[in-house]
């Protein structure tokens, strides 16, 4: 199990060097160049090739490959283009409201679709289960921002029950924390929930069916621990495998979310560098991304093993 | 109650299901009894409803689409009438159920010493640690080694036998007064299955519970029974002691089970009587009612009495039920 821990971390190494590499081509793949932003509508071809020059843009790729990758190591983001402030700095400053957001609409989505998921096949057929799945496409088809902004006119706006945009870090109170981030999670997570609810559907009428839950009931097991222990654990794997794929759905609408609600988050800072074409910004949080995502996958896949003994690494 | 009262008397069951081509009659009418400590078979081939039966009993059928008729009293209480709670009570602790397919009946993500002790942890109200002490004392009752190690251990860490032996460790954890086991020994190799048996009997003294053997192995059914039941298209055919049964089958098909079955001595190259016998013709369809006897289409002697009139199930020799029109009547019979 540690080795196999241990072979797993290593094995990111190569995956992570193949998305900076792609993170770093961003730079030649996308439109628009950077020193003729910045040099500005009045300056001459001269000026541009000097703003150039001094950018390091003129060298060859490999070389300028290398030698971010070498700084990226050393936990060097590179410098905003627009701010002049180190990339890793901006980042650490946004990171709270992200991460929060993240955490609370992973919980809260978790909390809600995996019941939903369990009753609606113990009731399949039902008018429970037809609700429960025509919620599951509602929440997939309706993007995040129309939900965000549906709910914080509602609640916000017209129920005042929270507030309509904004941020309070968790160091000012729990309450405030969790009262501004209660919409934003909502609307990123109704996507969530739809996704993992469906999943949860799909596997335990599988597994309703099979041999097992009927020799739990001939025990006398009674029907909330046929469902959420006898049942749910064998469902386990493909529902967190989804979780963490659906991950990086959570970070693209943590972005939306973030615009929406007025978050000052990372999602926030990667449009506006994205606006004014700040390369090293964008870089950094994509790579920032990137490695979460990365990471998240590594603690599913660690997870298998908890809940079905029969995987061993 | 009175102690010549069966443990557990059937009364004109009926099983059906509702399915989108119509009801599908698996268990039509059949009533038998089993008394306390009495070990009963009840054989019949794929499909004959001896399953559904069982499932019936512990009512495990899923309803709808399955709908159960009929009675069925244990201990003189009507089972049928019982809300969920009142049979959670009894499932697992009154009456336990061993499973035919002992790779798919244990639970994979659950270690054998947690599904054996869940069901005194439920029933009897033991701790944890209890329930765990009493699963290694059912593990090592049932003959498994290293009891200690293997209570923690998941069931695929187990082989076929062994996981048998622990659905009969869980099954009888809560020492049931009747124990329901269902094709116990057909998934298993034969130098297995005679071990299984041998344990069932064993086990069957020193905890006093009444077996119903469900079984096609008529083998089985003359190693272990005292009483057989024969089922056939849903329907009770014929029933009577285990000697009378194997002696002196009265129902033809009865006798066709008894002729398909191979017997030690006799060579397939033989020519003649010792040739197996298989009977001819299929089973019903259980999607509509059945006019006349069940097993006109298929019986040898069949007349259009048969086709026409069900025949009554009649006690042709003493304790010696059989449900045909032409079975002939012993002259001691009532």
């Amino acid at each position: 199990m540690f080795a196999y821990t241990v072979r797993r971390v290593i094995a990111t190494i190569p995956v992570m060097g193949i998305v900076a590499l792609f993170v770093f081509s961003l730079l030649y793949i996308a439109p628009g160049d950077p020193a003729a932003i910045i040099a500005g509508d009045q300056a001459t071809p001269e000026d541009v090739e000097r703003i150039r020059a001094s950018l390091g843009l003129d060298r060859p790729f490999i070389v300028r490959f290398l030698e971010w990758l070498f700084r990226v190591l050393q936990g060097d983001l590179g410098v905003s283009i627009f701010t002049n402030l180190p990339v890793s700095h901006m980042i650490k400053q946004r990171l709270e409201p992200t991460f929060s957001l993240m955490l609370l609409t992973l919980t809260f989505a978790l909390s809600c679709a995996i019941p939903m998921g369990v009753v609606a096949a113990w009731k399949h057929g039902t008018w429970i289960d037809r609700f429960v799945m025509l919620f599951a496409v509602l929440g997939f088809s309706v993007p995040v921002f129309v939900v965000g902004y549906v709910l914080a006119y509602t609640f916000a706006l017209q129920l005042d029950w929270f507030p309509v945009q904004g941020y309070t870090p968790l160091s000012n109170g729990i309450g405030g924390w969790v009262s501004n981030l209660t919409l934003p999670a909502v609307a990123l997570g109704s996507a969530f929930i739809a996704l993992i609810a469906r999943i949860t559907r799909a596997t335990m009428l599988e597994v309703l069916n099979q041999d097992y839950v009927r020799t739990a009931k001939a025990k006398g097991v009674g029907q909330r621990a046929i469902l959420f222990v006898h049942a749910l654990k064998n469902a386990a794997v493909p529902i967190i495998t989804i979780v963490g794929i659906g991950f990086a759905g959570l970070i693209g609408g943590a972005v939306v979310t973030e615009s929406v609600f007025a978050i000052p988050g990372v999602g926030r800072l990667v449009v506006d560098a994205i606006l004014r074409r700040d390369y090293p910004v964008i870089q950094g949080v994509v790579l920032m991304f990137s490695f979460t995502y990365v990471i998240v996958n590594l603690i599913v896949d660690l997870l298998y093993t908890v809940f079905d003994p029969r995987i061993r690494y | 109650m009175s102690s010549s009262a069966p443990l557990l008397d059937i009364q004109n069951l009926q099983t059906h299901f509702g399915t989108i081509d119509g009801v599908v009659r698996a268990v039509e009418g059949v009533s038998f009894s089993i008394n306390a400590g009495e070990t009963v078979a009840v054989v019949g081939e794929s499909g004959c409803g001896k399953s559904v039966t069982a499932m019936s009993i512990l009512r495990l059928i899923a309803t709808p689409p399955g709908k159960i008729a009929g009675k069925i009293l244990f201990k003189g209480t009507n089972l049928l009438e019982l809300s969920e709670p009142e049979m959670q009570a009894i499932r697992g602790n009154d009456i336990s159920m061993i499973f035919q397919e002992p790779m798919t009946s244990l639970n994979p993500v659950l270690t054998v010493g947690r599904q054996i002790g869940e069901t005194v942890m439920l029933h009897e109200g033991l701790s944890a640690k209890d329930a765990e002490q009493r699963a290694i004392e059912m593990l090592t009752l049932v003959g498994i080694p290293a009891p200690a190690r293997r209570v923690r251990e998941y069931p695929h860490q187990l082989s076929g036998g062994m996981r048998q032996r622990v659905m009969i460790a869980m099954a009888l954890a809560c020492s049931p007064q009747l124990l329901v086991a269902d094709e116990p020994t057909t998934a298993l190799d034969v130098t297995i299955q005679a071990q299984i048996l041998e344990l069932m009997r064993d086990l069957k003294t020193r905890v006093g519970a009444a077996i119903m053997l469900i079984t096609h192995d008529l083998g089985v059914v003359a190693e272990m029974a005292q009483r057989v039941v024969v089922m056939y298209a849903g329907r009770k055919v014929e029933e009577g002691s285990v000697e009378e049964i194997f002696l002196n089958p009265l129902h033809p098909y009865t006798r066709g089970l008894m002729g398909s079955m191979p017997k030690l001595g006799s060579s397939l190259h033989e020519t003649g009587r010792s040739k197996l016998t298989e009977i001819q013709g299929q089973v019903p369809s259980l999607r509509k009612p059945i006019i006349g006897c069940a097993f006109a289409g298929r019986c040898p002697n069949v007349t259009d009495v048969c086709r026409q009139m069900a025949p009554a199930i009649e006690e042709k020799a003493p304790k010696h039920l059989v449900a045909c029109h032409y079975a002939p009547r012993a002259a001691a019979a009532a």
